[in-house]
C-alpha cells in the first residue's frame, strides 16, 4: 500500500462498496462536483445545487480501517463526484489512499494492482454554509422510517408540483401535500403508527413548501442497505423553513466481515456515514407559513 | 463451384453454443472463406476501420463430410449476415435435438425467390428429421471473384502475423468486467506490454487515470528477465524503464474495441494472450483452446482479433 510521506492523507477501507453507497446517496445529477474537506477527524464531502439544496456526507476517521492524517490545516478541494464513484467501482478488493488517489493490492497476485488517480479542482467560491438554526427552543423535527419517507416522496411525483410539508402538534401528525395535475396528501399520524413515525417534536403548527426535485434528491439514492437495515431518517425544520434531512448509511459491507455489533444488537456508529441534506423552502409572495 | 458438407454434432455444438454467440457480438457482416481444409469466418479484414476478427476451423473440427470445388484453387468466399446464419443453425440444431435427425447438411445453392426473378445464392442448411426435412436458406452475397479471393487470402495471411511478445491475459471474465467499468471514466485505453510479462491497462483523461497493472504473466515469444534494479519497482515505474530500454511496447486504442474483443469469452476459450504489433499498427488478442480434458492447444480451432491502434 502506498504510504507516501508527501500525502496529506492516507486512508484505507476494507471494502469500497459501502463508500460507493454513501457517495451515491448524495449524487442526484450526472455531472456534479463535490467539495472535499480533510481534517484529523475525518472527511466531509459537500454537494450543492443552485443555492437551494446542499448535501453533506460525513466520513469520520473511525469509518476507515486506517486513517493517517499529515496535513496542516484543513485542505479543501473539489472533485467530480461521478468520477470518484466510477473509479471506486473499479476496485474489487479495494482500498482508499487519499481521497483522490486510490490504490489497492489485489489478493491473488502480490505484484498486480488496480489504481485510480483523480485530478482535483479548485473549489468554487460560493458560500457552503447554510447556517441552519433551530426555529425555537425545541427544534421541530420528526424521525420516520427511511423506506417510508422514500416511498412517500416517490409517490408525490405524480401531481408534479412543489410539496407542502405540514407538522401539527395536536393530534401529532406530519402531512405531505402536492397539488398539480391532481392532488395527493400523505399523512403520517404519530399515534396511528409509532413504528413508522419513530419520533415527533412539534409545539406549534408549521407549514412550508419545497421544490419537488430538491425533496426527491434527498431520498432518491438512499442505498438499499438503509431500507434493509430499517433505519430512520430525521427531518428538522430550522429558521425560515430550512429543512434538514439526515440519513445514516453503513459503510461496512456485512457480507465480507461481521458488522460491529454491540450486546444490544445495534450496529456501532463507528462504521456509519452521516448524511445531511439542507433544502431551502420555496419563497412565496404570500407565505403559507404564518408562525 | 460446389460446396457440400455435413456438420457433426460437435461442430453444431461448437458453432451454436459458443462461437456464433461470440462472433455475433463482434460484428454483423462476415466473410465466410472456404478452403480445401478450413472453414473460416472473417470480419472486417478488407477495411480495418474497426476490429478485425478471424475464427478458423479445420474441416474435421466441424464436418464429417466436406467437399469443395471451384476454379479458384478450390476456394470459395462470400459475405453473409451472421444473425441469419446463426438463426438457421439454431433451427437445425433444435431439429437435431428433437431426435431422429440424420445430421445437418450444408451446401451452396442458387434459388429463385420469385417466379420471374433471377437465381439468388444461398447457403442452405438441410436437416433430415424422422418424418420431415427442414431447410433453412441463408441469403449470401455473390461469391467473390478470383481477384477478390486473392486479396482476402493475402489479408488473412497478414492478419495471422503475430506480435513478437504476447502476454497471457489474467482471468478473462474478470478482465471483461473490469474493462466494462472503465467505460464511464474514458473511451481511450492505453495498453502496455513488457517482455518481462507485465501488462498495464489504463484509461487516462484530463480528470482521471485509472487502470490495472499485472506482473509475472505467462509470455509467448520474446521473453527476457526484468533487470535486477527493476525488481523492487512498482509496475508503472518498471513499465517506464522497460519502454526506455526497448523491452516494452505501448499503444492507445478505443476502449470499446477492446471490450468487444473480450466478448470472445463467449466462445469459451481456455486462455487468451495479447501483444502489440508496431508495424501493423494493431493490438492482437489471441484466444487459445485446449483439446478437451488436456492442456494441449487444439490446433483445429483458432480465434483472434486485431484492434486498430490510434495514432498518437
Amino acid at each position: 500500500m502506498s504510504s507516501s510521506s508527501s500525502s496529506d492523507l492516507v486512508c484505507r477501507l476494507d471494502s469500497a462498496s459501502g463508500l460507493i453507497d454513501a457517495l451515491s446517496s448524495v449524487r442526484w445529477k450526472r455531472n456534479q462536483d463535490a467539495l472535499v474537506e480533510l481534517s484529523e477527524h475525518g472527511i466531509v464531502l459537500i454537494v450543492e445545487e443552485s443555492g437551494c439544496l446542499q448535501a453533506k456526507l460525513y466520513l469520520k476517521r473511525e469509518v476507515f480501517a486506517s486513517y493517517e492524517y499529515q496535513a496542516e490545516g484543513r485542505p479543501r478541494f473539489a472533485v467530480s463526484l461521478g468520477l470518484l464513484i466510477d473509479c471506486l467501482n473499479l476496485f474489487t478488493v479495494p482500498g482508499l489512499s487519499r481521497a483522490v488517489e486510490i490504490r489497492s493490492v489485489e489478493s491473488s497476485s502480490s505484484d498486480s494492482c488496480i489504481f485510480a488517480e483523480i485530478r482535483t479542482k479548485i473549489p468554487d467560491t460560493i458560500s457552503w454554509d447554510y447556517n441552519f438554526q433551530p426555529a425555537g427552543s425545541t427544534p421541530i423535527s420528526f424521525t420516520v422510517k427511511s423506506a417510508a419517507l422514500k416511498e412517500a416522496v416517490d409517490d408525490l411525483e405524480w401531481p408534479g408540483s412543489s410539496v407542502q410539508i405540514t407538522l401539527q402538534p395536536n393530534p401529532p401528525c406530519v402531512s405531505f401535500r402536492a397539488e398539480g395535475h391532481g392532488d395527493l396528501q400523505i399523512d403520517f399520524m404519530y399515534y396511528a403508527n409509532t413504528d413508522l413515525l419513530m419520533a415527533f417534536h412539534c409545539d406549534q403548527q408549521i407549514c412550508y413548501r419545497y421544490k419537488y426535485k430538491f425533496l426527491r434528491a434527498t431520498t432518491s439514492n438512499i442505498p438499499s442497505s438503509v431500507t434493509k437495515d430499517k433505519r430512520g431518517s430525521k427531518l428538522t425544520f430550522g429558521m425560515g423553513g430550512l429543512l434538514k434531512v439526515q440519513h445514516l448509511v453503513s459503510v461496512t459491507r456485512s457480507s465480507t466481515q461481521p458488522p460491529h455489533v454491540d450486546a444490544s444488537g445495534y450496529q456501532l456508529p463507528s462504521r456509519i456515514a452521516y448524511i445531511e441534506f439542507f433544502v431551502k423552502p420555496e419563497v412565496d409572495e404570500d407565505p403559507v407559513n404564518d408562525s | 463451384m460446389k460446396f457440400k458438407a455435413s456438420l457433426t454434432n460437435r461442430g453444431i455444438q461448437i458453432l451454436e453454443k459458443r462461437f456464433l454467440h461470440a462472433l455475433d457480438k463482434i460484428g454483423k457482416t462476415w466473410h465466410i472463406y472456404l478452403t480445401p481444409d478450413h472453414f473460416i469466418f472473417l470480419h472486417n479484414l478488407l477495411s480495418f476501420d474497426g476490429i478485425q476478427s478471424v475464427a478458423q476451423f479445420s474441416k474435421q473440427a466441424l464436418f464429417s463430410d466436406y467437399r469443395i470445388a471451384s476454379q479458384t484453387g478450390n476456394r470459395i468466399a462470400f459475405t453473409l449476415d451472421l444473425a441469419l446464419f446463426y438463426s438457421a443453425l439454431r433451427g437445425s440444431a433444435s431439429v437435431c435435438a428433437a431426435g431422429g435427425a440424420n445430421g445437418v447438411h450444408v451446401r451452396l445453392a442458387k434459388k429463385q425467390t420469385n417466379s420471374n426473378g433471377p437465381n439468388m445464392p444461398f447457403l442452405t442448411f438441410e436437416t433430415q428429421g424422422g418424418n420431415s426435412t427442414v431447410i433453412h436458406d441463408v441469403p449470401i452475397s455473390s461469391p467473390l471473384s478470383p481477384g477478390d479471393i486473392m486479396e482476402l487470402q493475402s489479408a488473412l495471411e497478414n492478419a495471422q502475423e503475430i506480435p513478437a511478445t504476447l502476454v497471457q491475459v489474467p482471468d478473462l471474465a474478470k478482465m471483461q468486467n473490469f474493462v466494462e467499468r472503465h467505460k464511464n471514466i474514458g473511451d481511450i485505453l492505453k495498453v502496455s506490454v513488457t517482455q518481462y510479462g507485465d501488462l498495464l491497462i489504463e484509461v487516462a483523461t484530463t480528470l482521471a487515470v485509472a487502470g490495472a497493472a499485472y506482473c509475472n504473466l505467462g509470455v509467448l515469444g520474446v521473453h527476457v528477465d526484468a533487470p535486477a534494479e527493476s525488481q523492487a519497482m512498482k509496475v508503472r515505474a518498471r513499465m517506464e524503464l522497460a519502454l526506455e530500454r526497448g523491452e516494452a511496447l505501448s499503444a492507445e486504442l478505443k476502449l470499446k474495441h477492446f471490450a468487444k474483443s473480450l466478448q470472445c469469452c463467449l466462445s469459451e476459450p481456455d486462455s487468451a494472450f495479447l501483444g502489440i504489433a508496431p508495424q501493423a499498427g494493431c493490438l492482437t488478442v489471441i484466444f487459445q483452446f485446449f483439446i478437451p480434458g488436456t492442456h494441449q492447444t487444439d490446433k483445429s480451432i483458432s480465434l483472434h482479433c486485431r484492434l486498430p491502434v490510434l495514432e498518437t
